[in-house]
């Protein structure tokens, strides 16, 4: 008996404890829920989003279609290269026109253009879809706001970037162990990259070569060594394949795997041991505009987006590593992903991008010119 | 041609003049707020230093630090000598292709004409890389057959060249262009001059140097000067061929400042200026030419025959040479890009099941290929009729007499050649933006082909000019001694007679209008998306394989579209 009721106090203390520790918790979850379903209501009632970004085949084969399936709510894409958008927007904002809600925008454009000239408006407030708003669903505890007040721009990704590509029929890994290699003579004419004299990869990764290296290296690496430069990205890649320049600085990931997979014996490299690998927040950091015309659905496609399902359909599409911890990685290439003991350089640092890159690429342009 | 009979009544013969004279000043008016504002708004900002959202401080520093540059003066030079380079051989070819189609009895001279045609609506990006896979002299297929000519032991061809940009744009659309705007002059040629010639002795060759090429020379100026301000524009074959051997050309620039984060607009406009320069140098010698206009009439109402030129045992090497030409030039590329747009990965045979349907197949698949195809050729067709409409009529003012502002509007119409599609789509903007226009106009199919309509002024200009500069004042004015109104005879009688001028300008302004990608991106909604956003999305990401499938899917509407244009252009001109 009195066992009995020893385990029936028991019974009832661990009861009255759990009820205590969860009883808030579901509260707030039913709070969370109620301002969520708001939300998705009242994004019903406007009917749209306009989103804009650089073109873009996910976006526009596969997130549009199922955002449209999940809430009934059309996306209106506006896809054009990032000055297009940000003259397009500028031009429309001076006449009074708000007509974006949405952007998704590279860390150059939202940095220097979206948050400089303060085009857009505070998203930490509004992402309230409790599986987003939920930090044990992000790698870092809490979704990054990279910009310096922490509350405009969320970076969803976070992926290790390649260094570069190297044709093995031509040359051996263990003669590209370090960046400096690239410097031998051997390699005189057998790298490509894209042209460093105009803004894009080619020229962040020079940047990168001068912070790292300085101006001797610039200066040895793209006129001693006469590395090819090109504008077309696909070129590049075809380059490197064919073994014709089989050191490749800027090829894009998603240009070079096919070829990986047809046969071509093509090595990307993450690290050197005179240059830490790095990582970017390609494709992507998530803005909502200011004056949106379209607040709710702005909201409503802003949380989506980062939930589980928008971040996936990014994930598959563009092999890019999200930074939430319930998306699938299983299918990335194991390269890419973070490794927690390695300290990475960050590509997509907001100071690297606002200041510092900026400022290595004017004296690679400088050692260029002078030439 | 049946003209109703009424007496003439010089009261009113009088009044209507005013129609005329407000339709000039209405036209002049249009023009300088299509052409001209969109220009000085983008003047204005160039001189503005201020930050994006700050209040305007004006100064000169943006045009400053563009010349300041010393790769812009290195890249202008270039520019020019590029430009010179193709229009030289460009111009001689086309003149002689569009004589033999419109002026010889050389056989075949529609089908020839049809290959132009096609030739000219080629995508030159996905061309030049066909040329590539031909001349690179690594991998190039012609390159691998002349090793087995005798003393061959390197490469023959190198097309990341000087020569290399050159013959790439000797291939793509720089001569169809000149063959197509310089056929139907062509063959509204009155043969009268010609056969009195040759009852004068010439030879074939002194009656085209000495009668046929300067009777034609309002629009074989026109059309060299237009292409040589193209070719100071050109970019795309520049970018691909031009960068890996450290050829960089003036528009690549231009490009540079417009790309930039953020875009350097004020740097682009004032780089952009320098074509202000060199089209106001080639007009003024053009112009001083064309004074005296009246001697280059060659259809009057006193007898008009178009009697071709017979070559003899020559049509037949004609017909060789032009089909050797055609095959060399543009078939062998055309293979190449057809089977490209079935391959996996462009170029690369050596891959495991290199053909695939896929890229056909995901584009016509697309959720927005239909849609935006419809709104392209809606785009396309009122482009193409709006533009024909406008500046039929403006030429006609322009060879008129009567029109006072003749000088300014014909400025008016040369001033969108000088801007890149970027900057005019901008410019547009900032006007559809600032007036009311944006009610009707902005983010809609209208606001498009309206943008299309004003950077297509130059070229559809100058060949309505040319062409009504063939025609006698006295056909005009026997309909209005009978009493038809202007409107009348300019509807019966003159516009019929240009039909194949406005067919061709009208069709290669369609074709223009479905390609164009600079100047709709600035200003199209989801709703007025046009097929060219789709090229861009391909372009940006590599999609090289799908864009080319798209490419020739334009080619290949605009053929069939040309087809009927055509055949109805001749019957309406009564040549069929």
């Amino acid at each position: 008996m009195i066992n009995d009721v020893g385990a029936m106090m028991v019974w009832l203390i661990l009861s009255i404890a759990v009820f205590a520790w969860s009883a808030p918790a579901a509260a707030q979850t039913r709070a969370g829920e109620k301002e969520w379903n708001a939300v998705v209501e009242a994004a019903k009632k406007e009917g749209k989003v306009v989103v804009a970004g650089s073109p873009d085949p996910v976006m526009r084969n596969e997130v549009i279609p199922r955002f449209k399936e999940r809430y009934g709510i059309p996306v209106e894409f506006i896809a054009g290269r990032s000055s297009e958008i940000a003259a397009r927007v500028r031009a429309e904002r001076g006449s009074g026109i708000y007509s974006v809600d949405v952007y998704l925008a590279g860390p150059d454009t939202t940095a220097v253009t979206l948050y400089g000239e303060k085009l857009i408006d505070a998203l930490k407030p509004l992402l309230v879809m409790p599986e987003v708003a939920d930090g044990s669903k992000w790698k870092q505890g809490k979704i990054w706001f990279a910009d310096p007040e922490e509350r405009f721009a969320v970076r969803a990704f976070s992926s290790v970037a390649t260094l570069m590509f190297i044709n093995t029929d031509q040359v051996r890994p263990d003669e590209m162990r370090a960046a400096k290699d690239l410097l031998n003579s051997k390699w005189r004419g057998k790298i490509s990259t894209e042209d460093p004299t105009t803004t894009g990869s080619g020229s962040n990764a020079a940047a990168r070569f001068y912070h790292d290296f300085g101006e001797e290296f610039v200066r040895k690496l793209y006129i001693e060594q006469k590395a090819v430069r090109t504008r077309d990205r696909r070129q590049m890649s075809d380059w490197l394949a064919r073994g014709i320049q089989p050191i490749c600085l800027s090829c894009r990931e998603d240009d070079v795997r096919p070829l990986i997979r047809d046969g071509f014996k093509i090595l990307e490299i993450f690290s050197l041991s005179d240059m830490p690998a790095s990582i970017n927040g390609s494709p992507w950091m998530l803005t909502v505009a200011n004056k949106a015309p379209n607040p709710k659905a702005a909201q409503l496609f802003a949380n989506w987006i980062l939930s589980r399902e928008g971040l996936g359909i990014y994930a598959r599409g563009y092999g890019s590593v999200s930074l939430r911890t319930d998306i699938d990685e299983s299918s990335l290439n194991p390269g890419n992903l973070p490794k927690k003991s390695v300290k990475y350089f960050d590509d997509t640092d907001w100071s690297w991008i606002v200041t510092g890159r900026q400022e290595n690429r004017e004296k690679v342009w400088q050692v260029l010119k002078g030439k | 041609m049946s003209v109703p009979a009424t007496p003439i009544d010089l009261p009113r013969a009088k009044f209507r003049l005013r129609p005329m004279r407000a339709a000039e000043i209405a036209l002049l008016l249009l023009l300088a707020v299509l052409m001209g504002l969109p220009l000085l708004f983008l003047l204005t900002g160039s001189f503005n230093l201020a930050a994006p959202g700050k209040p305007a401080v004006y100064g000169l520093d943006n045009w400053l630090r563009a010349f300041n540059d010393p790769a812009t003066l290195g890249a202008l030079w270039m520019s020019f000598l590029l430009s010179l380079a193709r229009l030289a051989p460009a111009i001689v070819i086309g003149v002689l292709f569009a004589w033999l189609i419109a002026r010889t009895d050389m056989p075949g001279g529609n089908a020839i004409e049809f290959f132009c045609w096609v030739a000219y609506f080629i995508p030159d990006f996905p061309l030049t890389l066909a040329w590539i896979l031909l001349l690179d002299p690594n991998y190039g297929f012609l390159n691998a057959l002349a090793r087995h000519l005798p003393l061959v032991d390197a490469p023959l061809f190198n097309p990341y060249s000087f020569w290399g940009i050159v013959w790439v744009h000797t291939s793509a659309g720089g001569i169809w262009f000149k063959v197509i705007l310089l056929t139907p002059v062509f063959r509204r040629l009155g043969a009268a001059l010609e056969e009195a010639a040759r009852v004068a002795g010439a030879s074939t060759a002194t009656m085209l140097r000495r009668v046929t090429i300067p009777l034609l020379a309002p629009m074989i100026l026109a059309v060299s000067v237009l292409s040589f301000i193209r070719g100071l524009q050109s970019f795309n074959t520049e970018l691909l061929l031009g960068t890996p051997a450290g050829i960089y050309v003036y528009s690549t620039r231009i490009y540079d400042y417009i790309h930039r984060e953020p875009a350097s607009y004020g740097e682009a406009t004032a780089l952009g200026a320098v074509f202000i320069l060199a089209l106001g140098a080639l007009l003024f010698f053009y112009w001083r030419y064309l004074r005296g206009r009246r001697q280059f009439t060659v259809v009057t109402g006193q007898g008009y025959s178009t009697l071709r030129v017979k070559l003899g045992k020559w049509r037949w090497a004609a017909l060789a040479g032009c089909l050797l030409y055609i095959a060399v030039m543009t078939v062998l590329p055309l293979i190449f890009l057809v089977i490209g747009s079935f391959m996996r990965r462009y170029g690369f045979f050596n891959i495991p099941a290199p053909f695939t349907l896929a890229h056909w197949r995901d584009l016509l698949s697309d959720p927005i290929f239909f849609s935006s195809l419809k709104n392209s050729v809606i785009i396309a067709s009122i482009t193409a009729a709006g533009g024909v409409l406008l500046y039929s009529t403006v030429a006609y003012l322009l060879v008129s007499r009567r029109a006072i502002a003749a000088p300014f509007l014909e400025g008016l119409c040369w001033l969108p050649h000088i801007l890149p599609g970027i900057l005019l789509g901008l410019g547009i903007l900032w006007l559809f933006l600032a007036t009311p226009l944006r009610f009707v106009f902005y983010g809609t199919v209208w606001g498009i082909a309206l943008a299309l309509i004003v950077g297509d002024s130059p070229v559809t200009t100058q060949a309505f000019r040319a062409g009504f500069l063939q025609l006698g004042a006295d056909l005009e004015e026997a309909a209005r001694v009978t009493g038809a109104s202007w409107w009348y005879a300019y509807r019966r009688i003159l516009l019929p007679l240009l039909a194949p001028i406005a067919g061709a300008v009208g069709l290669m302004n369609f074709g223009s209008a479905l390609g164009s990608i600079s100047t709709p991106v600035l200003l199209y909604s989801h709703q007025s998306r046009p097929l060219a956003i789709l090229l861009l999305e391909y372009s940006v990401t590599g999609e090289l394989e799908r864009g080319a499938a798209l490419g020739l899917l334009i080619t290949a509407l605009i053929c069939a579209l040309m087809l009927i244009g055509r055949r109805l252009g001749l019957q309406l001109s009564g040549l069929r």
